[in-house]
């Protein structure tokens, strides 16, 4: 158990907790019925949360101290790959899906694991070409295409 | 028309040719799904949605619940064959009910009968889902009968009833549990409220009009939140694969495990269907049992057959047991069945007692699926180990990146918004930090799903009895779930108060 972790994810949530009823508070109260509104059940789970997130907080206090040590954690490659997802996000309706795709899977192998930039170029190219074509060509489905500028 | 009469149209059905290959591919990628460590039965299911829903655009609403279903169960329960082959071989769960596998599967590689045991659980995994469907045949009219009756007040208990168990059984404190139901219910109100038309922290946004996807929240948690943890953590398989010889198990192995695949049959399938506790409980139990009635315990855990035969039953038969509350009465007990029942509702089928009535093809095509796909799954588990042995290969360095880019396509597929696919990442990050700090998320999802029930069935209740809460303590089966709920909360802390060890549920 992880007593910081915990400690600040309590906070985290009584925030939560306490924006959601302040929040619900603003919700019109709607025709529908007359004392169950729209508002009604997100107050709810709002005092709950927020007691629930005291108790955690309390439980925090209670725990015993630990001597795990720090794990090492490839933060490194992790901030790689998500960034070039979340870029892959961004860029998937400008660029197409084609083009996107061939690019994060070509950074993330070569994240995951240097080397053999021939093997991951071949397999990111067969993998985005060919998802496109069966979905988009097989099964009619929509996927974004080629940009304008391109095709 | 009586149960055998709809049976047999439902393997009508279930015959038909596009299902039956519908019924393979579940299998096959079901079993893929299970050998592979990091991609869990709920992940598997969720990611393959987006292209079912594609491959059966083409048929009419009601056949394409039944193919997309057939085959989404398929990898439900193909998983919980193939996640024993990387315990036994490598020592490592593929999922987290094939826990208890390693300890006496891996042993048994170690002294050479990799393959027995291999075989044994095939075994035992079809004998069980066998169990379990006739189980599901006989349940399902009774329960359907007795839950046409239930009005909002009742189903409002049920479903409190679900999330007391699902919270009161997962992961380690039973807070965390409880904070995640109520995360999972507060993100279900954001949209336009279905009753009254007033949107909901929307803050204006489009986008949220609607809600948040569930398919994409699931594929984010579960999938990408485990990707994540692959690429941090830098696992990898470790350890050499353990050779297998002999696939048919002899004489003697199966005279030991044929008591043990029963008993783990009828104790998996009653557990599955439980709300809350899963396959994962049923394999710790059965084995549990098994020990306390061998009469050489000692055996367990130095390679004994029985120590396979019963949780790898147990665990089949729960996935089968776990699908009545599903389809009679509408209410996922688990996060698996929790991705079934959205993948339902996507083709506008609500499951629950009326789907019996209203759409029998629906249900008794699935079940009878269901049939054909264990069969399928025992052929392709025995003679074909050794090529999904194979699967366990696949280099991390492919096979992480290929992850998060099916997700993407599956979430784009479906919701073509870019915004699903940030709150995709963003669901990852969450659910890498929230399951590393045992935060479930199973109540999460549960919470999610059920919000939006929940909350209509509350307000039509409360509109009846003109806004007395006492309509829910009043209705006795109402009041039955609710004193249930309350217990499923209670008991275990009470245990835990009298300083005994409590049995959780750590499955996805």
């Amino acid at each position: 158990m992880n007593k910081t972790f915990d400690r600040y994810a309590g906070i985290v949530f009584l925030a939560l907790g306490a924006l959601c009823i302040s929040e619900s508070l603003k919700i019109s109260k709607g025709a529908y019925g007359s004392g169950v509104g729209p508002n009604t059940l997100p107050m709810a789970l709002g005092i709950v949360l927020i007691l629930l997130s005291i108790r955690l907080i309390y439980e925090t206090f209670r725990y015993a101290k630990s001597e795990k040590a720090p794990a090492n954690l490839d933060y490194k490659r992790f901030a790689i790959i998500f960034a070039a997802a979340l870029l892959y996000a961004f860029f998937i309706e400008d660029l197409g899906y084609v083009i996107t795709t061939f690019l994060f899977l070509f950074v993330g192998f070569q994240t995951m694991e240097r080397g053999r930039v021939w093997s991951s170029l071949i397999i990111a190219a067969v993998f985005s070409f060919g998802v496109y074509y069966l979905y988009v060509d097989v099964l009619e489905g929509t996927l974004p295409g080629f940009p304008s500028w391109l095709s | 028309m009586n149960t055998i009469d709809y049976l047999l149209h439902g393997f009508a059905t279930a015959f038909e040719w596009h299902n039956l290959v519908f019924a393979f591919f579940g299998v096959l990628i079901g079993t893929a799904v299970g050998v592979l460590p990091g991609i869990g039965p709920m992940s598997g299911v969720a990611l393959l949605m987006p292209i079912t829903a594609s491959l059966t655009g083409a048929l009419s609403p009601e056949a394409a619940a039944t193919s997309s279903i057939i085959l989404l169960a398929g990898v439900y329960y193909g998983a919980m064959y193939g996640g024993s082959t990387t315990s036994i071989l490598l020592n490592t769960p593929g999922e987290s009910s094939s826990v208890v596998t390693t300890l006496d599967g891996y042993q048994m590689a170690r002294q050479g009968r990799a393959g027995a045991a291999l075989a044994i659980s095939a075994i035992g995994s079809f004998t069980a889902g066998i169990v379990s469907l006739i189980g599901l045949i006989f349940l399902a009219k009774p329960l359907t009968d007795i839950a046409i009756h239930f009005g909002p007040a009742e189903y409002f208990s049920l479903m409190l009833l679900g999330l007391a168990a699902v919270s009161g059984l997962a992961g380690k404190s039973m807070t965390k549990a409880l904070i995640m139901t109520v995360c999972g219910l507060m993100l279900a109100t954001i949209g336009i409220d279905p009753l009254s038309g007033v949107s909901r922290f929307t803050y204006n946004l489009p986008v949220l009009y609607s809600g948040l996807e569930f398919l994409t929240v699931a594929v984010g948690l579960f999938a990408v939140g485990e990707v994540f943890k692959t690429i941090l953590e830098r696992e990898g398989n470790e350890g050499s694969i353990a050779k297998i010889n002999r696939i048919l198990p002899t004489k003697q192995d199966l005279k030991d495990s044929a008591a043990p695949i029963l008993r783990g049959s009828v104790l998996g399938f009653f557990i599955g269907v439980l709300p809350g506790a899963g396959a994962t409980l049923a394999s710790f139990f059965s084995y549990i049992m098994e020990k306390k009635i061998s009469k050489t315990p000692e055996e367990f855990g130095k390679g004994s057959i029985k120590g396979v035969a019963a949780p790898e039953s147990a665990n089949n038969a729960a996935a089968g047991g776990a699908m009545i509350p599903l389809l009679t009465l509408g209410i996922p007990g688990s996060g698996t069945t929790a991705i079934l029942l959205s993948a339902f509702i996507m083709y506008n089928i609500q499951p629950g007692p009326l789907l019996f009535n209203q759409h029998p093809q629906v249900a008794w095509g699935v079940i009878a699926s269901m049939f054909i796909g264990n069969l399928m799954l025992l052929i392709l588990n025995m003679p074909l180990v050794k090529v999904f042995a194979k699967v366990i290969e696949t280099p991390a360095k492919y096979l992480i990146p290929f992850i998060v880019a099916f997700s993407v396509f599956g979430v784009y597929a479906v919701q073509y918004s870019v915004f699903d696919l940030v709150l995709l990442m963003g669901c990852g990050v969450a659910g890498y930090f929230l399951s590393k700090n045992d935060f479930p998320l199973a109540p999460l999802v549960l919470g999610l799903v059920l919000g939006p029930m929940i909350e209509n069935n509350l307000r039509r209740a409360l509109t009846i009895s003109n806004n007395s809460l006492s309509i829910f303590i009043e209705k006795p089966i109402s009041l039955t779930f609710l004193i249930i709920g309350l217990l499923w909360l209670a008991i275990p802390l009470l245990l835990k108060i009298r300083g005994r060890k409590v049995l959780i549920n750590e499955e996805a």
